[in-house]
């Protein structure tokens, strides 16, 4: 085999990143923060049978809560929010980035390129991030959704047109398995630690933040922009192009999350927080 | 020889029991196809479609869904710790309050309703509780995951609880409820769901 040659610098600065990442999930995952959490402990665990409406029954993954835990007096499980006055900030920057930047381009973007082109966008990328999710599916040991996942980027990258299309979910069935290394670790027990709210890339938590920080390094895009100076401004426009492309498609969204809430700072901190937590208990 | 007319019988039964099984949905997923099926069938009613029947439209579309969710349960269940402290008068206004507060933020994405399918995913009944879980299915490629909680009550199945995508919707309220209360007082959130209210 060729020796590939790299500079040398970022081999140490690799190990460097990699152990500290190492490091701060050891330390996470035995130092627990316990938060307002319904666990219903006195519950053991019970098998559920849903009758799928075809009338057959379908045994589901043993279920820990009957259907009414905690809804009624005891404290909801919340996300630990130390930074608050700082997320707030960015909350607030991130609401103005929205609507006087993100908005207008998304909605003139929308008016030049037809929906279905932009679902065709959408599909492209989702299938170029096709590894991580694969990745993480066997981090997970979800080996049926791993194999999905191949399957779904061999049929969509032949037959969908380099993945514009999605045969696979609309001839086949096969759906998308949703996979990322934040819920890898939220899966091994890592708790979200914290919240934050990201400037730019919106709300995330501390664990949810080292799980993109991973991925990135599982996406091959990152290893071309390394190697390549016109593969990181593709991968920059990409990247852009991806974020303009998804506002256009979800826009009344973030409108609708304000419309709807009093206070829409916590509104959207405890939407993402329990979205998280639902993709986690989900096995 | 003499068994055979038994194992005619029986196979008989059998067929019968394979066609009846399929088609039984429990009684709570019956109960929210019959509103959803009511709510679609007002949206798509051509004698409704003129803006001049928007009013009349929404209004019997809040009717449709006042038979099938218990507003009272979703507020106290809202409110929480708080609920026990407040006079019945209080309590009935909140709850008051809190169904407007709702009936802005539901009626706006009936109306947007452009031919979504709903697809029934199955349900689990636990003694008096039950959860129907459901798809809707968007032209955009991307499938939203919806869980109704529902309660029998005086015979009937009553939702008290919605789940878009994992997120509760009784739990944010109350973790946001919470917060004002906490921060400021009751008559405070009152007074800031009053003015969004007005904001209609």
């Amino acid at each position: 085999m060729d020796e590939i040659l790299r500079p040398k610098g970022s081999k140490t600065m690799k190990i460097l990143v990699w152990i500290s990442i190492f490091l701060i999930i050891c330390l996470s995952l035995l130092s627990r923060p316990s938060f307002a959490e319904d666990q219903t402990s006195s519950s053991s665990p019970r098998a559920s049978v849903f009758i799928s409406s075809s009338g057959e029954p379908i045994l589901v993954a043993v279920e820990n809560r009957p259907i009414q835990s905690a809804e009624s007096e005891e404290s909801v499980e919340t996300i630990a929010d130390p930074l608050e006055p700082v997320n707030r900030a960015f909350f607030r920057f991130n609401d103005k980035l929205y609507f006087w930047v993100l908005k207008p381009i998304a909605t003139g973007y929308k008016t030049i390129i037809p929906e279905d082109g932009r679902i065709g966008v959408r599909n492209f990328f989702s299938n170029v991030t096709t590894p991580v999710r694969l990745v993480n599916c066997l981090l997970q040991a979800k080996f049926k959704g791993a194999g999905n996942e191949t399957v779904r980027f061999v049929v969509n990258t032949i037959l969908g047109l380099a993945g514009l299309f999605d045969p696979a979910k609309k001839y086949f069935e096969i759906e998308k398995q949703e996979a990322d290394f934040g819920q890898t670790l939220g899966i091994w027990g890592m708790g979200p630690v914290f919240y934050i709210d990201l400037p730019i890339l919106g709300p995330s938590s501390l664990r949810d933040g080292l799980g993109y920080a991973v991925d990135v390094s599982l996406d091959f895009r990152t290893y071309l922009a390394i190697y390549s100076t016109i593969a990181a401004y593709a991968n920059a426009g990409g990247w852009v192009l991806d974020k303009v492309n998804e506002t256009s498609l979800t826009i009344g969204e973030y409108e609708n999350l304000k419309k709807a809430a009093l206070d829409p700072y916590i509104a959207l901190r405890e939407a993402y927080h329990q979205n998280r937590q639902s993709k986690i208990r989900e096995r | 020889m003499k068994l055979s007319y038994l194992y005619g019988w029986s196979v008989l039964l059998l067929f019968l029991l394979g066609v009846t099984v399929p088609v039984m949905a429990g009684e709570p997923e019956e109960k929210i196809k019959q509103t959803t099926d009511k709510i679609l069938s007002i949206l798509t009613d051509p004698a409704l479609k003129s803006p001049s029947k928007e009013g009349e439209r929404r209004k019997l579309i809040r009717s449709a869904v006042d038979e099938r969710f218990d507003w009272e349960e979703m507020a106290r269940r809202s409110l929480a710790t708080h609920w026990a402290k407040r006079t019945p008068e209080e309590k009935k206004e909140f709850v008051h309050l809190f169904a407007d507060l709702l009936e802005q933020v539901y009626m706006s994405k009936v109306e947007g309703y452009s031919g979504e399918k709903v697809r029934y995913e199955g349900e689990r009944v636990d003694g008096d509780y039950a959860v129907v879980k459901v798809k809707i299915v968007t032209k955009k490629n991307r499938d939203i995951p919806v869980e109704y909680r529902l309660k029998k009550e005086r015979g009937d199945w009553f939702v008290y609880d919605v789940s878009i995508e994992g997120v509760s919707l009784v739990n944010n309220y109350r973790i946001q409820f919470n917060s004002i209360i906490s921060r400021s007082s009751y008559e405070n959130l009152v007074k800031r769901l009053r003015e969004k209210a007005e904001l209609r």
